[in-house]
């Protein structure tokens, strides 16, 4: 699973072959002609992983914040993956807090540093709490692209284990 | 049906034990970390000696490390190892064969 998550400068992605085997993460930037080149770059990385599904922001939910450039880029990606025949699923920020909630993780640090303990490889890349006069750290887009991909285990083991939580509503858009 | 595996997991196991490509390339006894970069992209498959030496690196059989490559060779092993079989049932029955044969119905799945 490739899961990806956009930034004003680029994307921060994560590559993973089930919720607790992380196979590649990182940050990649660009500061001229930024959607092309994150979409060559994110097209890079489907080509050497094959990822089955690529997990992004739902940017039409209620609430996202999103810029159009940024909606566009996830557009995109969802548009690349259609015609490679990979599946996308997109989540909601809300849906995501949602899930960690269940490990009293609500804030953005919060969800951070629960995947930081979940994954320790992860453990160095974990920015330092974010003061209001700060800016976000990049890497912060690792955490929220891991984010999304556990989001999606989640609610996968639950549809699983509990037939009850089909019936959720879900903010998920299959393509 | 089986998950099918990347080629190898060097990428994974590199950034785990936090070195770089030209740490890993030292380690290795290549001049830099490009053949390394090349390994992890996939674009060139490591000689026996190097992968050996990461199975000694990061402490991972190199049948986990080089995961894809391995499925591919055992699955082509397999292929030919279960032509044999065939053959040598063809074959006039002798105490040897049947010997041969079962080891051969042994390493093959069911």
């Amino acid at each position: 699973m490739l899961a990806i998550d956009p930034t004003s400068r680029g994307f921060g992605f994560a590559i993973l072959e089930g919720p607790e085997i992380l196979i590649d993460w990182g940050v990649k930037q660009t500061r001229v002609r930024k959607n092309p080149r994150c979409l060559k770059q994110v097209q890079e990385l489907i080509e050497r992983y094959e990822p089955e599904m690529i997990v992004v922001e739902d940017c039409a939910a209620k609430g996202s914040r999103r810029c159009l450039r940024v909606r566009n880029l996830i557009q995109s990606i969802r548009v690349l993956a259609a015609n490679r025949r990979i599946r996308t699923r997109c989540f909601s920020r809300l849906r995501v807090r949602q899930v960690f909630s269940e490990q009293d993780a609500r804030t953005k640090h919060e969800i951070a540093t629960a995947i930081a303990r979940q994954l320790p490889e992860l453990r160095p890349h974990l920015p330092s709490f974010r003061k209001p006069w700060m800016s976000e750290d990049e890497r912060m887009a690792i955490f929220d692209a891991m984010a999304f991909a556990l989001t999606y285990y989640r609610l996968a083991d639950l549809r699983q284990t509990t037939p009850s939580a089909q019936g959720l509503p879900l903010t998920i858009h299959a393509t | 049906m089986t998950l099918r595996k990347l080629p190898n997991y060097l990428r994974r196991y590199r950034k785990r034990a936090r070195l770089s490509q030209d740490e890993l390339a030292f380690l290795l006894g290549s001049s830099s970390g490009a053949k390394v970069s090349r390994y992890e992209r996939f674009k060139r498959i490591p000689a026996l000696e190097t992968a050996l030496a990461c199975e000694a690196i990061f402490g991972v059989p190199a049948r986990e490390l080089f995961a894809g490559i391995f499925q591919k060779v055992e699955r082509s092993t397999t292929r030919r190892a279960r032509l044999l079989a065939r053959r040598l049932s063809a074959r006039q029955a002798q105490p040897l064969m049947a010997e041969k044969l079962s080891r051969l119905r042994r390493f093959l799945p069911s």
